[in-house]
């Protein structure tokens, strides 16, 4: 199997594009709906949420389900009327609040009436989250900044070892990976109401160190191909680099995946979406890799350096020698 | 071969050493873990202290301890973060509310003096003799269960105990005596009811402080104001019989009309001391212990599963080189999670993403070489010199690949806060062993099987050779 990535190159960007696009418009969405492009988790916008769930180990305290509409009550009482609810586990005997920032007072009283009204709940399954708006407008900061951090070194490590414009390229296929990723997650808050905490950020961070990985190796070999046998055509280069690393593209995506997917199929809740966005943005930034960053360091080899065509004699004999183990 | 034998023989030693660690040393875990509650403490500036010098951060982060230990929990940790906030987390708390209450009150106690102006005292008292009546129909009111008009009185209690509060505050003087002049704090039985009160006691300045105190007050009618956080929780008259001397021996009782666990939360506030400064808890996480018990457990399982389907695919497509690759990985993972233990690293959820995600990093560097060797095996070179260039080959993306992962762990750890640090040093940890581990783990262990006459076979490294060969 031989794959001509650089024939079709404008079904493979197009491709990416649709998947883009289809992203950009799902964040448009939510910007309107929800004032922002991703369902923020209480990380970024502060606030207390309370998880609870009913001591089944007492009698007839686990009879029957919670109701949202009694649990809705109580929060009315307390003026917490804007609050999320939601009723989780299997049996409906736990329950996850989310309201604006609660101070000890605030919770116990809350507590206390949710304990008034449904059975005692057991201290060591209670999660309890507060997150200052200060603290969470900083978390937030400093993730972002932390993404432009690792960006600028990315560039300047990758200029040094290859060019600058191949350092571009493996920028463009790491927006391709991060912007698709989020893309996937804002469709997913406006579908699940799924929210992306400080997590989703360190999965954006580990997304941009794999993807940039995948890039180099194929750079790699472009650059080996390159010094040895000068006077190629880029397209050449390309096509050969992508093809002889494939095996590698596929298992390392395939095995990172593998691991992956166990822990977002059956791991802890907390892990669960974070898994799911490495598995988006590896197998993103495989596919990345080889049809959006090396084509297009083709295309612009190609655009920028018009003398590497015209040698002709260099670029027949290697043709030749080259091209007779795949036919 | 030399070489090979003598860094095999490394490897196993520290492959036992590893063993000998994870026996020895105990992994700490993260609060989401084990359980526990995590709070970050803000400390704010005041109008007595402006600026929020390093001094100041001392003294409040001593106060902190002082509280902590008072809630008596099993190895906390209270550290600074940052100029102006302070870390706290206690493993395996049960009552996070309490610790709340402690650790982020105010507790700033102080004593003062009546001053005299008869009319402002008339009028506290009559806001006083309103308090109790609206007080009276709360009771009232909760009987016949009335919502609305209990929340209607609660406010209306609440807007007069504000009144109160800024008459009293105007009723009184301070005297200099607080308290930092404060030795001991217990809380006490009252005598009537289930009333609680706490008794208090002076060092040596303080009690003479206190002793001048009531002598100035006794018999006057004058009251003495107790006032916490500025609010006036307690306003005993001085007897006439102290005029004389005041009242010696430094003690007190603060009479608040406490519940037992106020009284108690009170006393462990104040023998912690004064703090300099407000503080407000900003952060509050808490996991429930079995919480955490059930997802940990989750997730490494998961992650041994897949972990073993990893190893399951490496053997089988190639073949001896992915057992070879099996066995490097296997020594990797006892590696670093040695390390982990070794440098102190807290696992965290996310640090275990990030241990089994470097797993997948280590299995890069494996078949990077292992891709390479079977393209030089095709080429027509021989073995030794298809796994010798396979590795000297995949060396510079194996360097430039972890590099660029090691600047993105950079970025997390100086700029990410928490559980991301903890990710962040988990990976990088977990980088640079796989680093160590492929090229000389899996490089010994190749060679040494190379030096195996039923082992050097090509077919066992690339099972489709012959055909490449032939076309």
């Amino acid at each position: 199997m031989k794959l001509h990535i650089i024939k079709q190159r404008s079904l493979w960007w197009g491709l990416s594009a649709t998947a883009i696009a289809v992203g950009a418009i799902a964040i448009a969405i939510s910007w309107t709906t929800i004032g922002a492009p991703l369902r923020p988790s209480l990380d970024f916008v502060g606030g207390t949420r309370l998880q609870l769930e009913r001591d089944c180990s007492q009698p007839s305290n686990c009879s029957e389900p919670i109701q949202a509409n009694a649990v809705r009550e109580i929060l009315a009482q307390q003026g917490l009327e804007n609050s999320s609810i939601q009723v989780v586990g299997n049996a409906k005997q736990a329950l996850s609040i989310r309201t604006s920032t609660l101070d000890v007072e605030q919770r116990t009283n809350l507590e206390n009436a949710l304990t008034a009204r449904f059975g005692e709940f057991d201290p060591q399954k209670k999660q309890i989250d507060t997150v200052g708006p200060t603290i969470g407008r900083e978390l937030f900061a400093s993730g972002i900044l932390a993404l432009l951090v690792a960006l600028g070194g990315i560039i300047v490590y990758l200029s040094f070892r290859f060019q600058f414009d191949y350092a571009l390229f493996a920028i463009v296929a790491l927006f391709h990976d991060v912007l698709i990723t989020v893309g996937l997650f804002s469709i997913l808050g406006l579908v699940q109401g799924v929210e992306v905490d400080s997590l989703f950020i360190v999965a954006l961070l580990t997304i941009i160190g794999f993807s940039v990985n995948d890039t180099v190796v194929i750079y790699d070999r472009i650059r080996e191909t390159t010094k040895r046998e000068q006077g190629r055509s880029i397209d050449e280069i390309v096509d050969d680099a992508v093809n002889q690393t494939l095996g590698r593209s596929i298992n390392t995506t395939l095995t990172t995946v593998l691991t992956l997917t166990a822990i977002f199929l059956f791991g802890g809740d907390t892990l669960k979406y974070f898994a799911l966005a490495l598995i988006v943005g590896f197998i993103s930034g495989a596919y990345s890799s080889i049809f959006v960053a090396s084509t297009m360091l083709a295309w612009w080899r190609e655009r920028s350096e018009p003398e590497g065509a015209i040698a002709p004699e260099v670029a027949t004999e290697v043709d030749s020698s080259s091209s007779s183990p795949d036919s | 071969m030399q070489k090979q034998r003598s860094l095999l023989a490394l490897i196993a030693v520290l492959f036992v050493a590893a063993i000998v660690i994870l026996n020895q040393v105990e992994m700490r875990l993260g609060l989401d873990l084990q359980g526990g509650s995590q709070l970050t403490i803000q400390v704010r500036p005041s109008e007595d202290v402006r600026t929020i010098t390093p001094e100041v951060m001392e003294a409040v982060q001593s106060v902190v301890r002082n509280r902590v230990d008072g809630l008596g929990v099993a190895e906390p940790i209270v550290q600074t973060v940052g100029d102006d906030r302070i870390l706290v987390q206690l493993p395996g708390i049960s009552d996070p509310e309490q610790a709340e209450r402690v650790l982020g009150g105010t507790a700033q106690l102080d004593f003062r003096k009546e001053v005299r102006n008869p009319e402002l005292n008339a009028e506290v008292n009559v806001r006083r003799q309103e308090l109790s009546d609206l007080l009276l129909k709360q009771v009232n009111l909760e009987q016949e269960g009335n919502a609305e008009a209990i929340e209607a009185n609660k406010a209306a209690i609440a807007q007069k105990q504000e009144q109160i509060n800024e008459l009293s505050g105007r009723l009184y003087e301070r005297t200099g005596l607080t308290g930092k002049n404060l030795e001991y704090a217990d809380p006490q039985p009252a005598q009537a009811g289930n009333l609680w009160n706490v008794g208090l006691e002076f060092d040596a300045e303080g009690g003479r402080l206190f002793a001048d105190l009531t002598k100035e007050l006794a018999g006057t009618g004058r009251t003495l104001g107790i006032f916490l956080d500025d609010r006036l929780i307690s306003s005993p008259v001085v007897g006439a019989e102290f005029a004389e001397t005041g009242i010696t021996g430094g003690r007190a009782v603060i009479q608040g009309r406490f519940t037992a666990q106020e009284a108690n939360d009170l006393a462990v506030q104040l023998r912690g001391g004064a703090l300099p400064v407000p503080v407000e808890i900003v952060e509050n996480r808490t996991v429930g212990a079995t919480l955490g018990r059930d997802s940990i457990d989750r997730s490494i399982y998961a992650g041994i599963g897949g972990l073993v389907l990893v190893l399951i695919f490496m053997a089988v497509y190639y073949r001896l080189p992915g057992v070879i690759a099996d066995i490097a990985l296997t020594i990797y993972a006892v590696l670093t999670l040695a390390s982990f233990a070794l440098l102190g690293v807290t696992l965290t959820l996310p640090g275990i993403a990030g241990f089994i995600l470097s797993i997948g990093m280590a299995v890069d560097a494996n078949v990077l070489i292992f891709e390479r060797t079977r393209e030089e095996l095709r080429s027509g070179k021989s073995l030794y010199r298809s796994v010798e260039s396979g590795f000297y080959r995949a060396f510079s993306s194996i360097l430039d690949s972890n590099v660029t992962t090691l600047i993105a762990c950079g970025a997390l750890f100086w700029f990410g806060a928490g559980l991301v640090r903890g990710f962040a040093l988990t990976l990088a940890i977990g980088v640079l062993v796989s680093m160590f581990t492929a090229i000389t783990c899996s490089r010994s262990l190749m060679f040494f099987a190379i030096g195996i006459d039923e082992f050097r076979k090509p077919e066992l490294f690339c099972p489709d050779l012959t055909t490449v060969n032939k076309a």
